[in-house]
């Protein structure tokens, strides 16, 4: 039963389309149900619905998504709550979203005009043998375009051919995405990327690249700041402390390759951005968890749990408050303005330092290189008996070796890189687990030190935050040994070749003389 | 996957009619249903609007008995869930896809899945008569449903029924009659209906109605609660699909044969 996904670039009424069936095939076409109203086209931030090939409508019933890969259509019926997909109502839809971006909250794209569809084609005995579905729409007085899906019945494919031939004479193209239909409402598709692809040249001046790098980052975060502010959602607030975390690191990584006073002040005032923000991010942290954290203590637990999370997002509205403040203020404005200036090309940039002018690949091959050496040491001075701060030291390093081979990551050979990051990732994500456990013990501790008000809260507050920090210390100490296992494997023989040949750039130079020799 | 028979050794009980109503309750129920017609006249078919399948269709070496041929003919119906496997002239060889039925049931359910289906429930909508294809229907079925007019000759045809499957030493647990075409008007109704229910205690409490409604399925060509949803004979089709239901899921507690 082969389905026909397809766009339709203007209306077609259903006597037209009905014309296109040939007479001697003794088919006719209905259309059952027209349905128009005013409605909302829907997407993340970041277009996880569009690069997924999905179309998301809301209008006053509930949600409709068409599905551009297979033709499903998913319904729900309730309003458009502008919350976190993993916060809506539960339903058809909504499952579907949460596999896609379960922290990302759709927004709307553009109004809409719609107007539903949906037909069939029957037989001269009245038997449906294909049904059809549309969704047509359009932007003010413009015309309507749309999408819409044939299916034919088992048993009937070829009047599903004769419809689909019908369809595709009346102006049906088949279609796996949303592109055409963004295009034809005049829609600029969403370009947003929390993790854009920068292509690096391997012999430009490694200033050049940092500079294209930085301005880069510079936009990512700043182009968070609106969906901050509007408290959309938390993945706003991550991407931005992403982006600024990167520029802050690579200001650190590249020493040499800008002016160290500039460098230091840049530093500083980075640091102070992201200080903005950590309170809010903290309890978003935290806040996310809410479910985990349901399921980890035992029933009697839960009174408390509620009081915890109550008392958190009574922070969390004050820090919201705070950071919109600061956001949306002059002297942030001016501030990201400058950084704009001074990660420029032009004048008033970044002050050069005397390593500006190497080759970017081979100062990213030494970087990478060297950290990795740096990790594996650290690594092999770890025993199950060294304190967490230790396996906390770890975790910076490693992360620092992400970021660089994540900067560079276009200078080298494109599945070994990926191979590699892989297989750090891995690591990292054993590391992340443990700190996370580790902090949020320590969290606990200070909140119930903190909390407001006593008496009848104070008791089923210490009771959850007990039962909570004794499962999240057992949590932890299996997670460690899960972090030696990766860390043996990451600091491996195999591995240790890999990087060698990736990025051991006197392999290379001396490929190199021995070929001019020859 | 369940195989429910609908069964009757005298025609003119309402067989089809259940059938076709059973078979949508199934489906309206959410259960992948299919309706087989191996009553050569294709009345099941004909409710549904579903044409036989050309002659070509079956190729040169195919028989029913193939499983490739009995995927390729199935049809689906107007309602979600509901596919039919129309009337053919190749149930000639019925007899031997029944066997198979009966023997290698998970290779048909296997076959069925290959071909994009996943049938938790068959309906089977039998000829009125007993032969080589209804011995086999009654092993192969997971339950046979009997429709019963509540009068002298139908009760006779049961007793029979019963006779029959006890000579040939068929599982008589497996039968469910249940009283069709029902006139409460009539006295001989009323009193047929209460002698039998203390003599076949597996006699299903629901009954069906005496209605022009089912008579209408001819002119609307569809199921009855799809035309005439609110009259007590749809309620009652309703009500025989919940009791046959709870019949049948009984088998799959004692894991007789999940799917």
């Amino acid at each position: 039963m082969e389905s026909f996904v397809y766009h339709l670039p203007a209306s077609v009424s259903a006597e037209r389309l009905g014309r296109q069936l040939p007479e001697e095939s003794g088919l006719e076409l209905r259309l059952d149900h027209q349905v128009g109203r005013e409605g909302l086209l829907l997407d993340t931030f970041d277009g996880a619905l569009y690069n997924s090939g999905k179309i998301l409508f809301s209008f006053d019933e509930g949600l409709l998504l068409f599905d551009l890969h297979d033709g499903r259509v998913l319904e729900q019926a309730g309003p458009f709550a502008g919350t976190v997909i993993g916060d809506m109502v539960k339903g058809p839809v909504v499952d579907l979203l949460a596999e896609l971006a379960p922290l990302r909250a759709p927004l709307p794209v553009a109004s809409l005009r719609l107007r539903r569809e949906e037909g069939r084609l029957v037989d001269d005995e009245g038997k449906t043998l294909v049904r059809f579905y549309q969704m047509m729409c359009g932007r003010g007085q413009g015309r309507m375009v749309g999408v819409g899906c044939s299916l034919p019945l088992r048993g009937y494919e070829e009047a599903g051919e004769v419809l689909r031939l019908a369809l595709q004479r009346c102006g049906a193209v088949p279609c796996g995405d949303g592109k055409e239909m963004y295009e034809a409402l005049k829609l600029s598709p969403p370009v947003y990327q929390a993790k854009p692809e920068i292509v690096l040249h391997g012999e430009a001046p490694v200033g050049d690249s940092a500079l294209l790098l930085l301005r880069t980052f510079l936009q990512v975060a700043r182009a968070n700041e609106g969906g901050i502010v509007a408290d959309s959602d938390s993945e706003f607030l991550h991407d931005y402390r992403v982006a600024l975390r990167k520029i802050r690191s690579l200001l650190s990584l590249f020493a040499g390759v800008f002016d160290a006073a500039a460098t230091d002040s840049l530093k500083g005032q980075l640091a102070d951005l992201m200080r903005t923000t950590n309170g809010l991010r903290d309890l978003d942290v935290y806040l996310l968890r809410r479910g985990d954290y349901h399921a980890l203590v035992p029933p009697s637990a839960h009174p408390g749990l509620k009081l915890l999370f109550d008392e958190l997002l009574g922070r969390r509205h004050e820090e919201q408050r705070r950071v919109n403040l600061a956001l949306t203020g002059k002297a942030y404005k001016r501030k990201m303005a400058a950084l704009a200036r001074t990660f420029s090309a032009g004048r008033g940039a970044l002050k050069p330092g005397p390593l500006a002018t190497e080759a970017s690949r081979p100062f990213a091959a030494r970087l990478i290189l060297k950290r990795y050496r740096r990790v594996c040491k650290v690594a092999r001075a770890l025993d199950e008996t060294t304190p967490d701060e230790g396996i906390h030291r770890l975790r910076i390093h490693c992360k620092k070796l992400r970021y660089l081979m994540e900067f560079f990551s276009s200078l080298f050979p494109p599945a070994e890189i990926k191979g590699v990051i892989r297989s750090l990732k891995q690591l990292q994500d054993c590391l992340g687990t443990f700190n996370d456990l580790s902090v949020q013990q320590n969290f606990l501790a200070t909140l119930l030190a903190s909390a407001h008000g006593g008496g009848a809260r104070a008791v089923p507050l210490a009771y959850a935050v007990g039962a909570l920090t004794a499962m999240l210390a057992s949590l932890q100490a299996r997670e460690r040994g899960r972090v030696f296992d990766s860390l043996a494997l990451f600091c491996g023989e195999d591995n240790r070749l890999i990087f060698a040949e990736l990025f051991d750039s006197r392999q290379e130079d001396d490929e190199d003389t021995r070929l001019l020799q020859q | 996957m369940k195989i429910l028979a609908c069964y009757s050794n005298k025609g003119g009980v309402g067989k089809t009619a259940t059938a076709v109503n059973l078979a949508y309750q199934s489906a309206l129920n959410g259960y992948r249903t299919l309706l087989c017609d191996l009553d050569p006249q294709g009345a099941s078919g004909f409710y549904l609007r579903i044409k036989p399948p050309k002659p070509k269709a079956a190729r040169e070496g195919e028989s029913f008995a193939d499983f490739a041929w009995i995927a390729g003919a199935i049809r689906a119906s107007d309602y979600a869930n509901l596919d039919l496997l129309p009337a053919s002239a190749e149930y000639r060889n019925v007899d031997i896809f029944l066997s198979r039925l009966k023997n290698r049931r998970s290779r048909l359910k296997k076959l069925l899945r290959a071909a994009g289906e996943d049938y938790q429930v068959a309906i089977l909508d039998c000829p009125p008569n007993v032969s080589l294809l209804s011995e086999n229907v009654f092993k192969a079925a997971d339950r046979v449903v009997v429709p019963v007019i509540p009068t002298t000759l139908s009760v006779r045809t049961l007793e029979q029924l019963y006779r029959f499957f006890r000579d040939q030493g068929y599982q008589r647990r497996k039968l469910l009659p249940f009283f069709s075409m029902v006139q409460h008007g009539k006295n001989l109704h009323r009193d047929t209906m209460v002698a039998l229910q203390k003599e076949y205690k597996r006699l299903l409490k629901s009954y069906v109605p005496f209605s022009a409604e089912v008579e209408k399925m001819g002119i609307h060509r569809a199921p009855v609660a799809v035309f005439a949803g609110r009259d007590q004979v749809a309620a009652a089709y309703r009500e025989l699909w919940r009791e046959v239901e709870g019949r049948v899921k009984l088998d799959n507690d004692k894991g007789e044969d999940g799917h």
